[in-house]
C-alpha cells in the first residue's frame, strides 16, 4: 500500500537509524569497557610491575591490551581514566546546566537592569578563552579532582544561561504564562512550575553536545598536566605519558585516544541525530 | 491561446494523502471541481477540512509527504500531477498566481518590494532588469498603492499590512496568470482593510479577466466575493453552487449549521437586553467596574534624531461595567482595546486615571490585596493553545488557580475541577489529556473553566472567540450567555468583530486610536451609529450584502 512516494522519508529514516546505531555502539563499547573491565579478575590499574614494562599488545594474556612503562595493565588504567573522564564531565556539566538555568531564568523573567548586568558578566566571561582561564584558576588553585569539576563546571554556564534565557524571554509573553500571573501565581512560582519544565529539553539537548567538549577540555588539561593528577589515571595524561613512546609503542597513545575518539564522536552523532528528530528521542 | 469555451481548470475525483509515521492520512477524498475562464470559485471549510491542501495541490506545492493518490487536476488540458519540476515552474507565476495568506512571512524583509515583484516578472518573462522594475511599479499603482514609485524602493517593513497584502496581490498578478489562487487572502487583516483588499481583487480580476480561487474559512465573506461556493468538509465537497443559491437554500446539513452559525448583522442576540431601568443613571445599583478617565501612555523609544515619541495606547477611557452584563470594547489591532483589558486584569498601570472595582480603587494594588483581587477577575485569551502549558494535562491547568489560593485539599480540587468541566460541557475524560491532544474549541472550554476556578465576578475576555471555526465560536458564546446567566458573571468582551459583539453585548464601545468614539447598546449603534468609524466598521462585516433582507430585528 505504501508506494514509490514514501521512500524518501523512509530512506532518511534509515540513515538517521544507521547513524544512530554506530553512535550508540560507540558508547556502549565505552560503557561495557568503564562497567565490565573492573569486574575481570585481571583489573589491576595501579599494580607495577617492571619486569613486565612496555609489553605490546595481544602478546600477553595477563595484559591483553598490553602494559605502560611502569608496567601498569593498559586495559585497566583506560578503563579507570574513561570512568574519571566521564565523571567529570557529567558533574561539570551538571554545574553548568545548573547554573546557566538560575541565570537565565532569573535574567529572561525580570529583565531590565539584571538582565543585562547578568548577561554582561556572561559576554565578558566569553570573552576569555575557557582552556587559558582554566589553566588560570588551576595554577592558582591547586588541582584536585573535585575542584576541578566545580572550575569546569563554574566556566562553562553561559551557554546555558543564554539559551535558558532567550526561552524565557518568548514564554514570559505567552498566554498562558499570564493566565498564571493573573491566577496569583508569583515570579518563582511561574519560573518553578511553567519556564523551567519548558526550557528543560533545549537544555538536555545543549547538555548531550557539552559533555564532549568538556572530556576535551579535562583531557586537554590533563595532558598539560593540570588537570587530574597521577596517579590517577586519565585520558588525557594517559595520552602525554605515551607520547615518549610513539616511535615503540603507539597503542600506549593510540588506545586512549582511540576512547575519547568513541565517547566524543558518539555523543556528537547521537545528539545531533536525536535533535533532528526530537519527537522520536 | 486558451479555448474559451473549455474550462481552465478541473478537478476530477482527486484525492489526497499525506505519508505520515503513523501511516497514511487522508485530507481530500474524491473532489469534484471545474472552474471556467475568468471565473470566480470560493472554497470554503474550517481549519483542517482540506482547503489549502487542494490550493496547494493545483499548484503542486505539496509538502514532501503529501502525494495526490488519484484523480487528475487538469489546467487548461494539462494534468498538474504527471508535470516534473521544470513544468511545474512553467506553470507557477506564469499562469497560475498565488497570493498566500501572512503578508508578515511572505515577504523577504531585507529586498525592497518593487525588486521582489521585479523577479517574479524577470523569472518567466525574460526581461531586463530595469522594464522589470518598471513593470513592478505599474503593478504597485494597479493595486491601489499610492505613489508607487516611492514605494517599491521601500522595503516591507516600512508598508502597512494592507499594504503588504497589496504587494502580494501585485506578485501574484506580476504575469497575468489565468488563475490566481488567494489563500486566505485578507484573515491577517483588519476588517476594514480586509473589505478594501477584497474589492481590489476584485475589480482586477474581472479587468484581467483572470480566474480566481478564494480559500477562506469566512463563508459570508465567500458568498460575498465569488461566483461558486465549494463548501468542504473533513476532505470532502459537500456542496456546490452559485454563492447566492448555497447561502440561501443550503442542502447540506453541515452547510446549513454552517450558514446559520455565521454571526451576522442578522444573527439573533444570545443574551436578553437589558431592563431600561437598569441603565438608568440613577439606578441604585453601583456598577462593578468603573473605569474613570484612565490614560496609557508608553515611552516612546529615543529616535536616531529628535525627542523620544511617547504612544498612547489608551486615552481618557471612562466606561462601567454593571454586574451580570457584558460590555464588549470593539476596535481594530493598535485602538487600545487589549491594553484597556491588561489594565483591568492588573498586568499592565494605568499611567493616569482611576479604575474603581466593587467600589474600591484598584489603581495601585500591591502584595496581598492584589493577590486577593486576583480570584476575582479572570481572564480568557484569544488563542485556545497559546493560553495553556502544553505540558500540562487539562486537570493541572484548571487545579493550578485553586492551588495557588490555597483552596480545598486534593480531593476536593479534584471535585471541583470535575465540576468546572461539566459548566463548560466538557467530558471528565478529557481532564488527564493535554492541550496537543483536544481540539481548539476543547482547549477555549479549558481556559474558560480555568478562569471560572477561583469564581471570580468580572472575566475579561480577549477576542477570546476570535481565533475559532464559526461552529466551535458558536457553541462557545452560547456557553458564554449561559454560564451568565447561571453565575451572574460579568464579561468585559474585547472584539474586533463587531458581529459577534451584537450577539453577546449588552453595551458597546466603539476604540480608534485609544478613544472611545461611540458607545451605545449594540441596537443603538448598529442602527444609528454615529461616527464614520462606526459606519466604516459595520459597512465592513461581510455577508451584509448577501441577505436582502438587511432590515434586522423586526
Amino acid at each position: 500500500m505504501t508506494d514509490a512516494v514514501s521512500t524518501a522519508p523512509r530512506r532518511q529514516r534509515l540513515r538517521m537509524n544507521l547513524s544512530l546505531i554506530v553512535s550508540l555502539t560507540m558508547l556502549l563499547t565505552v560503557l561495557l569497557l568503564i562497567v565490565v573491565v573492573p569486574l575481570w579478575p585481571g583489573f589491576e590499574p595501579d599494580k607495577q610491575s617492571l619486569f613486565f614494562s612496555l609489553e605490546p599488545a595481544f602478546q600477553n594474556p595477563q595484559y591483553p591490551l598490553g602494559t605502560d612503562a611502569l608496567g601498569r595493565d593498559l586495559l585497566s588504567r583506560v578503563s579507570v581514566a574513561a570512568r574519571v573522564s566521564v565523571l567529570v564531565a557529567l558533574g561539570a556539566v551538571s554545574i553548568s546546566a545548573a547554573v546557566g538555568i538560575l541565570i537565565g531564568l532569573v535574567a529572561g523573567w525580570l529583565r531590565g537592569p539584571v538582565d543585562s548586568a547578568l548577561m554582561a558578566i556572561g559576554n565578558i566571561q566569553l570573552a576569555v578563552p575557557v582552556v587559558l582561564l582554566l589553566i588560570v584558576l588551576v595554577a592558582a588553585l591547586g588541582s584536585s579532582p573535585l575542584l576541578l569539576v566545580v572550575l569546569l563546571g563554574l566556566v562553562n554556564w553561559v551557554g546555558y544561561g543564554r539559551v535558558v534565557r532567550a526561552q524565557v524571554v518568548s514564554l514570559r509573553e505567552r498566554e498562558f504564562i499570564t493566565a498564571v500571573t493573573t491566577a496569583g501565581g508569583s515570579g518563582w512560582w511561574i519560573m518553578r512550575k511553567h519556564l523551567l519544565p519548558n526550557v528543560l529539553p533545549a537544555v538536555f539537548v545543549l547538555a548531550a553536545f557539552d559533555v564532549g567538549v568538556i572530556i576535551t577540555v579535562e583531557s586537554s588539561l590533563s595532558f598539560i598536566g593540570l588537570g587530574i593528577q597521577p596517579p590517577t589515571p586519565s585520558l588525557g595524561l594517559m595520552i602525554s605519558e605515551g607520547q615518549r613512546y610513539l616511535q615503540t609503542n603507539i597503542g600506549l597513545t593510540l588506545l586512549p585516544a582511540l576512547v575519547i575518539f568513541f565517547l566524543i564522536g558518539g555523543i556528537q552523532f547521537a545528539s545531533q541525530t536525536l535533535t533532528k528528530n526530537p519527537r522520536r528521542g | 491561446m486558451t479555448d474559451t469555451t473549455a474550462p481552465l481548470l478541473v478537478l476530477d475525483d482527486v484525492s489526497i494523502e499525506f505519508e505520515t509515521a503513523r501511516g497514511s492520512i487522508s485530507a481530500v477524498r474524491n473532489f469534484n471541481m471545474t472552474l471556467p475562464v475568468g471565473r470566480k470559485v470560493a472554497i470554503v471549510g474550517e481549519s483542517g477540512s482540506g482547503k489549502s491542501t487542494i490550493a496547494a495541490a493545483i499548484n503542486g506545492l505539496l509538502a514532501d509527504n503529501g502525494v495526490v493518490s488519484s484523480g487528475r487536476i487538469l489546467f487548461d488540458g494539462q494534468d498538474v500531477v504527471k508535470l516534473d519540476d521544470k513544468g511545474l515552474r512553467a506553470l507557477r507565476g506564469k499562469r497560475v498566481g498565488l497570493v498566500p495568506q501572512d503578508p508578515m512571512t511572505n515577504l523577504n524583509p531585507l529586498q525592497r518590494v518593487g525588486n521582489q515583484i521585479a523577479e517574479a516578472i524577470e523569472v518567466h518573462d525574460k526581461v531586463r532588469a530595469s522594464d522589470a522594475f518598471k513593470r513592478a511599479v505599474e503593478l504597485l499603482d494597479m493595486v491601489g498603492i499610492p505613489e508607487p514609485d516611492r514605494r517599491a524602493r521601500q522595503y516591507p517593513h516600512e508598508l502597512s499590512g494592507g499594504m503588504r497584502q497589496r504587494v502580494l496581490i501585485a506578485m501574484g498578478l506580476a504575469c497575468r496568470p489565468q488563475l490566481l489562487i488567494a489563500d486566505e487572502p485578507t484573515s491577517a487583516l483588519d476588517v476594514t482593510v480586509q473589505r478594501v483588499i477584497l474589492e481590489e481583487l476584485d475589480t482586477l480580476t474581472r479587468q484581467l479577466g483572470t480566474a480566481l480561487i478564494l480559500i477562506t474559512h469566512d463563508l459570508a465573506l465567500a458568498a460575498e466575493r465569488a461566483d461558486d461556493v465549494v463548501v468542504m468538509f473533513r476532505g470532502e465537497a459537500v456542496e456546490t453552487g452559485s454563492a447566492a443559491e448555497v447561502m440561501a437554500n443550503p442542502r447540506h446539513e453541515y452547510t446549513r449549521r454552517l450558514v446559520a452559525a455565521v454571526p451576522t448583522m442578522q444573527s439573533r442576540p444570545l443574551v436578553p437586553p437589558v431592563p431600561a431601568t437598569s441603565r438608568t443613571n440613577d439606578s441604585p445599583r453601583r456598577p462593578l467596574v468603573e473605569l474613570v478617565a484612565v490614560r496609557k501612555v508608553y515611552p516612546g523609544r529615543q529616535g536616531f534624531f529628535g525627542k523620544p515619541k511617547d504612544f498612547v495606547a489608551v486615552d481618557n477611557s471612562t466606561f462601567s461595567i454593571q454586574r451580570g452584563q457584558t460590555v464588549a470594547v470593539v476596535g481594530e489591532s493598535g485602538s487600545g482595546k487589549s491594553t484597556t483589558a491588561k489594565m483591568l486584569l492588573k498586568i499592565e498601570e494605568p499611567s493616569s486615571g482611576d479604575i474603581v472595582f466593587d467600589g474600591g480603587a484598584i489603581t495601585h494594588l500591591h502584595g496581598k490585596d492584589l493577590f486577593s483581587f486576583r480570584r476575582r477577575v479572570q481572564p480568557v485569551f484569544q488563542n485556545p493553545f497559546g493560553s495553556l502549558d502544553g505540558r500540562y494535562t487539562v486537570r493541572q491547568s484548571i487545579e493550578e488557580p485553586l492551588i495557588l489560593h490555597g483552596l480545598g485539599n486534593a480531593a476536593e480540587r479534584r471535585a471541583r475541577v470535575n465540576e468546572l468541566l461539566e459548566q463548560v460541557a466538557l467530558p471528565p475524560e478529557l481532564a488527564e489529556r493535554r492541550p496537543a491532544e483536544i481540539s481548539g474549541g476543547q482547549s477555549q472550554r479549558v481556559g474558560i473553566a480555568r478562569a471560572l476556578a477561583l469564581k471570580p465576578e468580572l472575566v475579561v475576555l480577549d477576542e477570546a472567540v476570535s481565533a475559532l471555526d464559526v461552529l466551535v465560536q458558536q457553541q462557545i458564546l452560547q456557553l458564554l450567555a449561559r454560564l451568565q446567566l447561571e453565575l451572574g458573571l460579568s464579561y468585559l468582551f474585547i472584539s474586533h468583530n463587531l458581529a459577534v459583539v451584537r450577539m453577546i453585548a449588552h453595551e458597546v464601545h466603539v476604540m480608534r486610536a485609544g478613544q472611545i468614539v461611540e458607545s451605545g447598546t449594540p441596537d443603538e449603534i448598529f442602527r444609528r451609529p454615529q461616527h464614520d468609524y462606526t459606519r466604516e466598521l459595520i459597512a465592513a462585516i461581510p455577508g451584509r450584502k448577501s441577505v436582502p433582507a438587511a432590515t434586522e430585528l423586526a
